[in-house]
């Protein structure tokens, strides 16, 4: 082969389209591998302003058109817009003479274009999943959570091998699909922990949150219910006993109403801030005057707000489930606490006030551990070297283009 | 001439009367030597099959059972139709020279497999979702015109089966009248008509016998 390896990507968003954790993910994951000398095409959702096609770092992003018509919901949506998304991607392919190596599809929401291509031009599918619908929703209940774990089901057993960002993931993905085990590869996410890191001047941020007399426990995630904001809003009086702090909670959701008039009721309206969404500027000044950050969620298939978090400096408490029971040690990169149980989440926020020595310990122990392990070029190293071990694989087998 | 074609009834499963004219319309183009396969759905008799009278068929189920509308049914059924058509693709070393898809439903196949391999297709129409549905405009309704509308613009030829059909497809999608046939399945010399109409497709996109 004497050109460069050639993937194309697929996700339903990538910057400036950014709705959750896929597009910051794809984003960096491409560019490493760009830099590692991968020919990066990404297929994409277009977005107000963002143009047809544009080169970003040496990654080819293409932006199909993404369905404007109504649609009857959103997962009849999902599919409408890859019609579009799987004719932008064939077109393109077949002006790269089909030559590609790999296709590279994350989560369920690309899964007809990724299939359909994958049969189409015979290549290899490699598929990211992030999250599982029956994760989500702690169950499958309905007849559109039944399609979409289908989906997913299906995607999983048409990929050649499945990365999964967490241990945690790798195990509920291989129950949850009914997966053999050496099928799904374990390789963490990663924080771009330069730009957390970077020494900022909060004190305007500061006074806009809370008063200098009041240590900072931050929040920041959606507002549903398996993040467990009503778990760290329980854990307040107890807190509050004994440090003088205000509960900055940043982010949105269907929880925020219901978590508003639950501070209310207890009276603490004013020692809490719901922030709403905030920008990545004003988010990374936060992270530099927060005194501690809170992760109480009950569900987490990675957490990347701890990894976020630690790579600004922050101490970190976490409940000990799924993704973050990996990333942190206890004691040593955070503190663990029970998860859904207010008295032991006050416990770990108060030892980490309390105690300025530990939380210096704890937040240099944690920033060491972040920029080694997490770090987007070791993600694009292990990869790429998936890519080529799944191409080597497909290479030697009889399932090809004739 | 090697033609592969879409419709989502073809005998034995029969759902109106376009499963019928399918498979007259396979059986002749097999007595015209043409190297026919005809790529449809059935649940449970899945698989290849010749028949005596010559038609390649092969028959795909969905592979998800828990569905929403006949969109996220008929969207995810299309991956299979994808597999297979590309599989004859494939096995027949590339020469595929023509898709035939009737009605909406295997029309993103039809683009995808136009866009990777470019085989112009036919969008044959039996009927449109603006009569099935008496000009509804609810969400579901859009989405298959959507299709249809897709299908319209990017299909080679589109062959209807009325003068009548002619002018809603132009007045409906605009497309203008030098790129739709009117064959009558029921006049003399029908077939030939049909042929003619893949042969101009096949001219429209410049392209020889495969």
């Amino acid at each position: 082969m004497n050109r460069s390896f050639r993937v194309v990507i697929l996700s339903w968003e990538f910057p400036p389209r950014i709705v959750g954790g896929i597009a910051p993910h794809v984003y960096n994951l491409s560019r490493d591998l760009v830099r590692r000398g991968i020919d990066t095409y990404v297929v994409t959702c277009d977005f107000p302003g963002a143009r047809e096609y544009e080169e970003i770092d040496g990654v080819h992003v293409f932006r199909a058109d993404s369905y404007t018509s109504p649609s009857p919901d959103f997962a009849t949506w999902v599919y409408l817009m890859n019609i579009n998304m799987e004719k932008e991607s064939a077109a393109l392919i077949r002006r790269l003479d089909g030559q590609i190596n790999l296709i590279h599809a994350h989560d369920w929401l690309v899964a007809n274009s990724a299939i359909g291509l994958k049969h189409i031009f015979r290549v290899p599918l490699v598929a990211t999943i992030h999250s599982t619908e029956i994760g989500r929703r702690n169950g499958l209940y309905t007849n559109y959570e039944r399609m979409i774990h289908q989906t997913e089901t299906r995607l999983t057993h048409e990929a050649w091998k499945v990365i999964c960002c967490s241990q945690y993931m790798t195990s509920h993905v291989e129950w949850a699909f009914g997966l053999p085990k050496d099928k799904i590869i374990t390789i963490p996410n990663g924080v771009d922990a330069g730009a957390f890191s970077k020494k900022f001047n909060g004190d305007k941020v500061r006074s806009r949150y809370a008063r200098a007399d009041e240590k900072i426990v931050l929040f920041v995630g959606r507002l549903v219910h398996e993040k467990g904001v009503h778990v760290l809003i329980g854990a307040m009086p107890e807190v509050l006993a004994r440090v003088n702090a205000k509960f900055v909670i940043v982010g949105n959701g269907y929880m925020k109403d219901p978590l508003i008039g639950q501070v209310h009721r207890m009276g603490l309206g004013h020692k809490a801030c719901f922030t709403g969404f905030i920008d990545d500027q004003t988010l990374k000044l936060l992270y530099s005057c927060a005194d501690v950050c809170v992760v109480p969620s009950l569900y987490e298939p990675f957490g990347i707000t701890a990894l976020e978090a630690m790579a600004a400096h922050v101490p970190v408490v976490v409940s000990d489930v799924g993704g973050l029971s990996e990333i942190i040690e206890h004691d040593k990169t955070g503190v663990k606490v029970y998860p859904d149980n207010s008295n032991s989440l006050a416990w770990g926020i108060t030892r980490v006030l309390l105690d300025p020595d530990y939380a210096d310990w704890v937040k240099t122990n944690a920033y060491n551990k972040v920029s080694k392990k997490y770090t987007w070029k070791k993600i694009g190293k292990r990869t790429k070297t998936l890519y080529r071990r799944v191409y080597h694989e497909y290479r030697s087998g009889p399932w090809k283009p004739a | 001439m090697r033609v592969i074609i879409f419709t989502w009834e073809f005998p034995p499963r029969i759902v109106g009367e376009l499963s019928r004219y399918v498979n007259r319309l396979a059986v002749e183009l097999v007595r015209r030597k043409i190297d026919t396969h005809v790529v449809t759905y059935h649940d449970s008799w899945t698989g290849y099959h010749k028949g005596i009278d010559g038609v390649k068929a092969y028959r795909v189920s969905n592979p998800i059972t828990a569905q929403l509308n006949i969109i996220t049914w008929d969207l995810t059924l299309n991956k299979e139709i994808e597999r297979t058509a590309a599989s004859i693709y494939y096995k027949t070393k590339r020469k595929v020279d023509l898709i035939d898809a009737h009605d909406w439903h295997f029309i993103p196949a039809a683009v995808n497999l136009k866009k990777a391999f470019d085989i112009p297709f036919i969008f044959s129409v039996d009927s449109l979702e603006n009569q099935r549905s008496h000009g509804s405009s609810a969400p579901i309704n859009l989405s298959i015109k959507s299709i249809e509308w897709l299908g319209a613009h990017e299909a080679e030829r589109i062959v209807v089966k009325s003068e009548r059909m002619r002018q809603e497809v132009n007045r409906i999608y605009k497309v203008r009248d030098k790129k739709i046939s009117v064959v009558s399945p029921y006049a003399s010399g029908w077939i030939d008509e049909i042929l003619e109409s893949y042969r101009k497709a096949l001219k429209g996109a410049s392209k020889s016998l495969a």
